[in-house]
């Protein structure tokens, strides 16, 4: 249907070509880039991978049949750059497409990229027997067709709007022939999760469980050799570690400092800061059910003009600003500002602390003094605020919301948690108020699960709090239906508006993920969902090398050559 | 003595036993399970987790998994590790190295540095330097490890940057190196958890040493020492401290357990790839296999140790040698 924009890779060309030009003895190809993180990666198989760390190095290793550019715009193709479809062509009905795989892409062990590699990857994510967390993420997709070597052909369900984001971005092309003799559940305990073949622009040389990870140029890659050879995460489970590698130059990348940090980074003036806006908001989430009897409303909460009053006693602005300074901002509803469907001037039940006063002594929630607790019929307004104990960043949006609502006459006992056990409550809806978060994908889809009433009713629904508004799903559905984008803006705001003035959260900070670098890094502009796309365009200035960019980006280190084991035995099928 | 140490093995082995099947129904019992703990991502379903719950036998009832798991076991494999995706054997088999590595450095330079710091002590007993002894035994004994940890870390590696801030080798450059330059490399790496984890232990093994040398000296075979000439720091070297060490050996079985939980913090702390860095990540995502796996390696340490104490012990005192 949607023809891809020839006009749009001319343009990139010709830019592409004077940036070459412009600069390019500078920007020779070579450096290390050194990334402190703090975790191991769980697993390096696209399909099965939840670890943010995994999934940073899978993106790097495997390649999409196309990529999202930076304006996240998902509807049909336009928001898309080639990668191992050099071409696309949608059918009449627009229930298929069919990707022309480009004839030069290889995988790292030299085989060429074929579309029997697309449709296995495919139906590997759809099958039940491997558990894919992407499997729901491709329910559309029915099928991929092969016609021949060089075009896979996908069928759908339905038409959508995202149809071609869902073909493309769930779900990078794993090699056939290295999987297909492998059980689906001998994928976890198999050699080739841990010594990942994939097709982009960096091949994996080498994994270090719990101390490093390092990658290659992948020198005769079919979209060309990346500026930096090496790409190596440097493990450090403990927090204050990672920052101090940063800070002490062992690593040339800290992906998230805290506001309490970035003090410490001024001081060297051989680090640098970068902030982008990442798909992140927090919250804090009312359970609008009876936690002993889901069949009855919440006794504090199945009430909108309670839940709205306390949303109207928190000073949202200065929680933020206490917690992130200016690394965040107080967030807008169930969405991020980073979606071209949000608009930032979404309108927000505002911060009035006579007036939630007001509210609840109408509601008959009534105290002798400003300083006492309310109650009614003898029942204290008082309820617990769940949060993760290991982040400090809930904590204290906790303890504030705590002291803000206190005023208006409401008792909240903070209540920290191992991060497993609030999940538990939380899937359970044995709660009755939790700091939550989600960190979200370029489709603002994901909202309809986390909100919406499908969410909300099966047990396995992620909308703990049992949030339901038909009108909220009905504007919901009818965004994600429409192909027009300011029909869909329009329609994702009147589901905002929805949500936010029926308060089944009070919504807290939108954080902006702040960066740190060193100098001597030039950096490519940092993708809202992923910082990590464009790695392969980022450089070294020759007159800026360290010894550790000289080292040579050898496929086969030391480690490998003494047959240092890096992986599990054969697999069980 | 074969027939005692064979008995000790015995008890040790259902000390084990018995340890394990109490960590493994506990860790099960504990809230949340290992496919709960990633769900930050809105997309990840309820069913994608049931799925996997449902392939690794977590959704069938308590004692049969236990019954699955002690079957595995009485097999020699420990089972699958969820957070690793690899066998318990191979995590705890890449990580006990670090770990002993570690421990045993630690071992040797606290008891080494706790009996060299008593011998001080007790040589000019009453005087300053005894006193800022104590005072510095009683300071790191006091200390929590992970505390110790970080001001050592921020020490040593940011404000006077001479070791590197973490981890077994520079995970840049050391696959790159020369071999003398990698060991060089790896010495580097374990030094400050070494001299942390050193520190924290000779505190008590100093104190032990002195109470114990300050005990014999009032000994009649020390007086005739004295008597016959013998300078004060001979006869502490050749007549106190060999008599003086037997309670410190008890010490060497206590102290296994301490180092052990004190290593799991160093390891955290200095991203050291031991058992306590894999064990204690382990806790938080409820990786059932693994936490039980640590603790029966943990536990198997200890009661080796235990029976390593009483051995030297019994070598060290004739008395003993008869029971």
């Amino acid at each position: 249907m949607a023809p891809m924009r020839y006009g749009r890779i001319l343009w990139a060309v010709l830019l592409c070509g004077c940036v070459g030009t412009e600069s390019s003895s500078a920007r020779s190809s070579g450096g290390t880039l050194a990334i402190s993180t703090g975790g191991d990666p769980d697993i390096l198989i696209p399909s099965l991978l939840q670890s943010v760390q995994a999934a940073q190095i899978a993106d790097m290793v495997f390649d999409r049949l196309a990529d999202i550019d930076d304006s996240l715009d998902i509807v049909d193709d336009k928001g898309f750059t080639p990668r191992l479809s050099d071409r696309w062509t949608w059918s009449r009905d627009s229930l298929s497409i069919a990707f022309h795989i480009n004839p030069n892409a290889k995988w790292h062990d030299g085989v060429p990229v074929r579309s029997n590699d697309v449709r296995f990857t495919i139906a590997s994510t759809k099958d039940s027997a491997l558990g894919s967390p992407a499997a729901p993420l491709i329910t559309n997709i029915d099928s991929v067709t092969t016609p021949d070597s060089a075009t896979a052909v996908y069928w759908f369900h339905s038409r959508s709007p995202q149809q071609f984001y869902d073909a493309v971005f769930q779900m990078p092309i794993m090699p056939e022939h290295v999987w297909k003799d492998i059980a689906p559940t001998g994928w976890r305990a198999s050699e080739a999760a841990r010594r990942p073949i994939g097709s982009g622009q960096y091949r994996f040389v080498r994994w270090i469980p719990r101390a490093a990870v390092e990658l290659a140029a992948d020198s005769t890659n079919y979209r060309g050799a990346p500026k930096l050879s090496r790409v190596i995460w440097s493990i450090a489970p403990d927090f204050n570690t990672a920052l101090t590698r940063f800070l002490t130059g062992e690593t040339d990348f800290f992906e998230q400092l805290r506001p309490e940090n970035v003090a410490e980074v001024r001081k060297h003036p051989e680090l640098r800061m970068k902030q982008y806006r990442a798909l992140q908001y927090l919250f804090a989430q009312f359970n609008l059910r009876n936690p002993n009897d889901r069949d009855r409303p919440h006794p504090i909460f199945g009430n909108r003009e309670l839940r709205r009053a306390l949303t109207m006693a928190t000073d949202r602005a200065t929680i933020v600003r206490s917690v992130y300074d200016t690394l965040g901002l107080p967030a807008l509803g169930p969405t991020v500002r980073a979606y071209p469907t949000t608009d930032p001037n979404l309108p927000q039940i505002p911060f009035d602390l006579p007036r939630a006063r007001q509210i609840l002594d109408s509601l008959g929630w009534r105290a002798p003094d400003t300083n006492s607790t309310r109650s009614r019929n003898g029942r204290p307004l008082r309820f617990t605020l769940s949060v993760p104990g290991t982040s400090k960043v809930r904590v204290q949006l906790a303890v504030l919301l705590q002291e803000q609502l206190r005023k208006a006459g409401v008792r909240v006992d903070v209540e920290q948690l191992d991060f497993p056990v609030l999940i538990e409550k939380e899937r359970k809806r044995a709660f009755d108020a939790a700091i939550g978060q989600w960190s979200t994908q370029p489709s603002p889809g994901a909202v309809r699960g986390s909100w919406g009433t499908a969410g909300s009713r099966t047990a396995s629904g992620n909308n703990y709090g049992s949030y339901e508004n038909p009108v909220f799903d009905a504007y919901v559905d009818s965004a994600l239906a429409s192909f027009n984008p300011a029909q869909r803006k329009a329609f994702f705001t009147k589901a905002y508006e929805t949500i936010i003035q029926d308060a089944p959260a009070i919504w807290l900070a939108e954080p902006r993920v702040t960066v740190g670098y060193h100098s001597r890094l030039e950096l490519a502009p940092l993708r809202p969902d992923a910082w990590w796309a464009h790695i392969a365009a980022w450089w070294i200035p020759a007159d800026k090398r360290i010894p550790r960019d000289n080292a040579p980006a050898s496929t086969t280190p030391a480690a490998q050559r003494a047959g240092q084991k890096t992986s599990t035995p054969t697999p069980t099928p | 003595m074969l027939g005692y140490i064979a008995r000790r093995l015995a008890q040790a082995a259902v000390i084990v036993a018995v340890v394990a099947a109490i960590t493994f129904v506990l860790i099960h019992l504990a809230p949340g399970d290992p496919f709960s703990a990633v769900i930050d991502n809105p997309n990840v379903s309820e069913k994608v987790r049931a799925t996997l719950r449902a392939q690794y036998g977590l959704d069938r009832p308590l004692p049969e998994q236990f019954v699955r798991y002690a079957n595995s076991l009485v097999h020699g494999e420990l089972g699958w590790s969820f957070s690793h995706d690899r066998s318990v054997r191979e995590v705890l088999g890449r990580a006990l190295p670090n770990t002993l590595l570690l421990m045993g450095v630690a071992l040797v330079g606290s008891f080494g540095l706790g009996i060299l710091i008593a011998l001080i002590q007790v040589a000019r007993r009453g005087s300053v330097t005894d006193h800022v002894l104590s005072g510095l035994s009683l300071f790191f004994f006091s200390m929590p490890d992970f505390w110790l940890a970080i001001l050592a870390l921020l020490a040593f590696t940011y404000w006077l940057p001479i070791f590197p801030v973490g981890g077994a080798v520079d995970p840049v450059m050391h696959e790159y190196m020369g071999l003398g330059s990698r060991i060089l490399d790896r010495l580097r790496h374990l030094a400050l958890p070494a001299i942390t984890l050193t520190l924290l232990a000779s505190a008590a093994v100093a104190r032990y040493q002195r109470a114990a040398l300050l005990d014999v000296l009032p000994a009649d075979y020390i007086r005739t020492a004295r008597l016959k000439g013998l300078t004060e720091g001979e006869i502490l070297r050749r007549h106190a401290l060999r008599n003086a060490l037997l309670p410190i050996i008890s010490l060497i079985g206590l102290s296994f357990p301490a180092l052990l939980t004190g290593a799991f913090f160093i390891e955290k702390i200095f991203a050291w790839p031991g058992m306590g860095y894999a064990v204690v990540n382990a806790i938080a995502t409820r990786d059932y296999p693994l936490v039980v796996g640590g603790v029966i390696i943990g536990s198997i340490m200890v009661t080796l140790g235990s029976l390593l104490a009483d051995l030297l012990y019994a070598w060290a005192d004739p008395r003993l040698r008869s029971h």
